[in-house]
C-alpha cells in the first residue's frame, strides 16, 4: 500500500497469484460482478455438442425423426417460456427478459428449424447429428463478424441448440435452484441466460464460470443480481467437485478452492467490510457534493464512452457527463460515421442526461487511436504528431460533420463542446472561427441549434497550462486532462514499463501545473474542471478541492466515495492540507502524508479502497 | 394505387449505439409479425429476412452500417418505417 503510486492502472489486472494466499488452490479469472462469496461448489454438468449419437436413417424413419425433432423444439420453447414466467415485473432480471424472447425466436428461426429438418431428410441423419451440424454451421458463420458483441451472439444459438439436444437425448432438465443446498456457488463450463435465471435465488450466492468475459450474459445478469461472479476461469468446472468450499472474489477475479482457515477468516472479514461498505456508500451518490461546512460545492460528472454507461453513471450520482468520448464512433470500422449517425448518438446522450450537462469531446483520434478511414499516415512519433484538434483542423470535412451533428443535437439537452489538445491560442481561435462557420451554414439551411453551447478547452499539454489565462478569455471553461498532461509534462509514455514509474498524479510538478490553471480560474472566474483519472481517485479529493477545482469528472463507480469524502471535509481543512503538500518536495512524502490523513479520517473507506485497488482497470 | 407486387426499397443507417444486436433483432422480428409483407434487409451483398433473428444478427450491422430495406406486399412502407425507427432510436439500454 505504501507504493500505491506504483500501481499501473493502464495494465491488465495482475494475473500472478497474490503471495498472501499462497498454499490454497487459487484460480484467476475476470471479476465481472463485485463482492465476496464463500460457499459450496455446485458443479453443473453439461453435455457438450461433441458427444451425440450418429446414425443413418432408414427412409421410412425420416418422418418420425423430423417429428421427434419438432417435438423437442416445442418442449424447449415451453421450458424457456416457463423460466421466463418466473421473472416477473420488478424482478432484478426483468431488464433481461428479452433474451428469452430472442431464444424462443431462434428456435423458430428458418435456418435453425427448417435447416435441421432439411438435413434430417436430405442427409438421412438422426436429429442430434443434424442439429449439431446446423449449430456448427451457424456458429461458424458468426466467427467472421468483426464486431465483438455481435460475434458473441454465437453463444445464443449454441445455448438454444444445446437445450434441444438435451431434450432429444432424454437428459432431464437441470437441477433447479431450490434443489441446491444453501450457499451454493454455481460452477459451470458456461451458463446460458436461462441457466443463470434458474440458478439464482437465495440459495445461489456466486458464480464461477470457465467461459465468458465482461459482456457475457452471465456477467451482465450477475451484476443485475448483485451476486459476485468470476468468468473466464477456463478449467474450474473440471477441477472442482460439488461440495468443495469455494471463495469467489468478484472484485479481483480470484477464486480459491478449499481455502485454509486463515484464508477463510480473511475473506469473511473482507466480505463483511464489502457488504456494509457498499450499502452505506451508494447512499452518497444521490447527495450533492458540498463540503461539511457548506462553503464549497463541486459538480461531479462521469466520464462516458458507451451509451450503456450512462444509466450506470446516473445511478451512481453523476450530475452530468464531464467527458463524452466520441472516438468509438470512428474507430474499429472501415468507413466514417456520417452526420445522421453522429447526430443520433449525441441526441441520445443529451436526452438521457437532460437537464444535466453533457460535455462532448470532439474527435481525439491519432496517436494510439487510429482508424484506416482517417487515413493518417505513418508517423515516427505519433504521440506528438497529427492528432486530436490538429487532425480535425487539417481534416475539415471530418470536423465539419462532427460539429454539425453536435450542434444539431444541442437543442435536445444541455450541450457543451470540449476541444482536445489545444496547445496555443491561434489553434483555439481557428477552431472557434470554424465553429462559427458551421453555425452560419446551419442557420442558412434553417437547421436549429442551441445558442447556449458552452465551449471548453481540454488542458492536456503543458503549453496550454502556461497560457491558461489567454485561453480562458476565449473559452467558457477549462478542463484539465491529467492523463496526457502528466505524460507530456514528464515526457514519458506511461505504457512504457521502463519509465512509467515517473507517472504520478501527486508529484509536486503535477500539483503545481494544476495550481497554475486554478489560479487563472480564481483571477478570471472561469470554470475549471478535471476529467483525468486523477479526479476519480478519492485520495486526491482534499488536494483537488484545496486547489479550487469546480468540477470533477470520473469513472462513475468512483462517484459515491468521492462525494462521501467531499461531504465529510471542510474546505479549510482541504486548503490547509494542500498548502502543506505544496511545501513538500518529494512525491512519496506527499503520498504518505495524504494517505495517513485519509486513513485516520476515513478508516473504513481506506480499507475498502485498498481492497478495490487491485481491480482497478 | 399501390400495385400488389410493387417493390419498395429504402436506404437506412443503423444509428443506435450497438448496432442490430439481440434486443433490436428480437424487436424487429416481433414487430414484423404484425405485417403480411415480405421484408428483407441488405448489407453489401448479403440479404436476410427481417423475420429471422439469426439472419438479422448475421447481417453484422454494427453502428453506422448502411443497409437497404426491401419490401413487397401490403403494408410495405409502414413495415420499413417500423424497422427504421427500431434501428435508429433504441431507448437507452443498460445492458445491451
Amino acid at each position: 500500500m505504501k507504493n500505491r503510486n506504483k500501481i499501473d492502472r493502464t495494465k491488465a489486472p495482475d494475473t500472478t497469484q497474490p503471495a498472501e494466499i499462497e498454499g490454497n488452490k487459487i484460480l484467476k479469472g475476470i471479476g465481472v460482478s463485485a463482492g465476496v462469496a464463500i460457499g459450496q461448489a455446485a458443479v453443473i454438468e453439461r453435455l457438450t455438442t461433441e458427444i451425440y449419437p450418429q446414425c443413418i436413417l432408414e427412409t421410412a424413419d425420416i418422418d418420425t425423426e423430423i417429428q421427434r425433432f419438432e417435438a423437442a423444439v416445442k418442449d424447449a420453447a415451453n421450458q424457456l417460456k416457463e423460466i421466463k414466467k418466473t421473472i416477473g415485473p420488478g424482478h432484478p432480471l426483468d431488464n433481461h427478459l428479452y433474451i428469452f424472447d430472442t431464444h424462443i425466436l431462434l428456435l423458430e428461426d428458418r435456418m435453425f428449424f427448417q435447416g435441421t429438418k432439411e438435413l434430417i431428410a436430405s442427409g438421412r441423419q438422426n436429429a442430434e447429428w443434424a442439429l449439431s451440424e446446423i449449430i456448427g454451421r451457424i456458429t461458424s458463420a458468426f466467427d467472421t463478424i468483426e464486431d465483438e458483441y455481435l460475434r458473441e451472439r454465437a453463444r445464443d444459438i449454441h445455448f438454444v441448440g444445446e437445450r434441444v439436444l438435451r431434450i432429444l437425448m432424454g437428459h432431464s432438465e437441470e437441477r433447479r435452484s431450490h434443489e441446491l443446498p444453501l450457499n451454493s456457488i454455481i460452477i459451470a463450463h458456461d451458463l446460458s441466460p436461462a441457466d443463470t435465471a434458474q440458478f439464482q435465488g437465495e440459495r445461489v450466492i456466486g458464480f464461477a464460470i470457465d467461459m465468458g468475459g465482461r459482456t457475457s450474459h452471465t456477467a451482465i445478469m450477475a451484476r443485475s443480481l448483485k451476486i459476485p461472479a468470476v468468468t473466464g476461469l477456463e478449467h474450474i468446472s473440471r477441477s472442482v467437485q460439488t461440495g468443495d468450499t469455494i471463495i469467489v472474489d468478484g472484485t479481483t477475479g480470484v477464486v480459491i478452492v478449499d481455502p485454509d482457515g486463515d484464508t477463510l477468516y480473511r475473506y469473511r472479514d473482507r466480505q463483511q467490510v464489502f457488504l456494509k461498505y457498499q450499502e452505506s456508500l451508494m447512499g452518497y451518490g444521490a447527495l450533492p457534493a458540498v463540503t461539511a461546512d457548506g462553503e464549497c460545492s463541486v459538480r461531479i460528472y462521469a466520464n462516458v464512452e458507451l451509451m450503456d454507461e450512462i444509466e450506470i453513471a446516473l445511478g451512481h450520482g453523476a450530475e452530468g457527463i464531464g467527458l463524452f468520448r466520441t472516438e468509438y464512433l470512428f474507430l474499429g470500422r472501415k468507413d466514417l460515421p456520417d452526420e445522421e449517425e453522429q447526430y443520433g448518438v449525441y441526441r441520445q446522450v443529451l436526452e438521457a442526461n437532460r437537464p444535466h450537462p453533457v460535455t462532448i469531446r470532439t474527435l481525439d483520434a491519432g496517436a494510439d487511436k487510429v482508424s484506416p478511414a482517417l487515413n493518417v499516415g505513418k508517423e515516427t512519433n505519433p504521440a506528438m504528431g497529427l492528432r486530436a484538434i490538429r487532425l480535425c483542423l487539417k481534416r475539415r470535412d471530418l470536423f465539419r460533420t462532427q460539429l454539425r451533428a453536435i450542434l444539431r443535437a444541442s437543442v435536445h439537452g444541455n450541450c457543451r463542446i470540449l476541444f482536445p489538445m489545444i496547445s496555443c491560442l491561434t489553434e483555439l481561435i481557428e477552431t472557434k472561427a470554424f465553429l462559427e462557420e458551421v453555425k452560419q451554414e446551419l442557420s442558412k439551411e434553417g437547421e436549429p441549434f442551441s445558442p447556449n453551447v458552452k465551449l471548453g478547452v481540454l488542458v492536456e499539454v503543458p503549453s496550454a497550462v502556461t497560457i491558461a489565462d489567454m485561453l480562458a478569455k476565449e473559452a467558457d471553461f477549462l478542463s484539465i486532462g491529467t492523463n496526457d498532461l502528466i505524460q507530456y509534462a514528464f515526457a514519458i509514455d506511461r505504457l512504457n514499463e521502463h519509465v512509467n514509474y515517473l507517472y504520478d498524479t501527486l508529484h509536486p510538478a503535477v500539483i503545481r501545473l494544476i495550481r497554475q490553471v486554478t489560479a487563472v480560474a480564481q483571477a478570471t472566474g472561469i470554470t475549471v474542471a478535471m476529467c483525468g483519472e486523477m479526479a476519480g481517485d478519492p485520495l486526491n479529493v482534499p488536494i483537488l478541492l484545496g486547489l479550487g477545482l469546480d468540477e470533477l469528472s470520473m469513472n462513475a463507480l468512483s462517484i459515491p466515495m468521492v462525494k462521501k469524502f467531499i461531504r465529510s471535509m471542510t474546505i479549510d481543512e482541504c486548503r490547509e492540507l494542500t498548502n502543506e503538500a505544496l511545501q513538500m518536495q518529494d512525491r512519496k512524502e506527499i503520498h504518505d502524508f495524504l494517505e495517513s490523513w485519509i486513513r485516520e479520517r476515513f478508516p473504513e473507506d481506506y480499507f475498502a479502497l485498498h481492497s478495490q485497488q487491485t481491480n482497478d482497470r | 394505387m399501390i400495385k400488389e407486387n410493387e417493390v419498395f426499397s429504402k436506404s437506412l443507417t443503423v444509428t443506435n449505439g450497438l448496432g442490430i444486436h439481440a434486443r433490436v433483432a428480437t424487436k424487429i422480428v416481433q414487430r414484423m409479425q404484425e405485417f403480411r409483407c415480405e421484408v428483407t434487409l441488405i448489407k453489401d451483398d448479403v440479404e436476410v429476412s427481417a423475420r429471422s433473428v439469426l439472419g438479422l444478427l448475421l447481417l453484422a450491422a454494427s453502428p453506422g452500417t448502411e443497409i437497404v430495406a426491401k419490401a413487397t406486399g401490403p403494408g410495405s412502407m409502414e413495415a420499413i418505417d417500423v424497422i427504421d425507427r427500431l434501428i435508429k432510436n433504441e431507448e437507452s439500454e443498460q445492458n445491451r
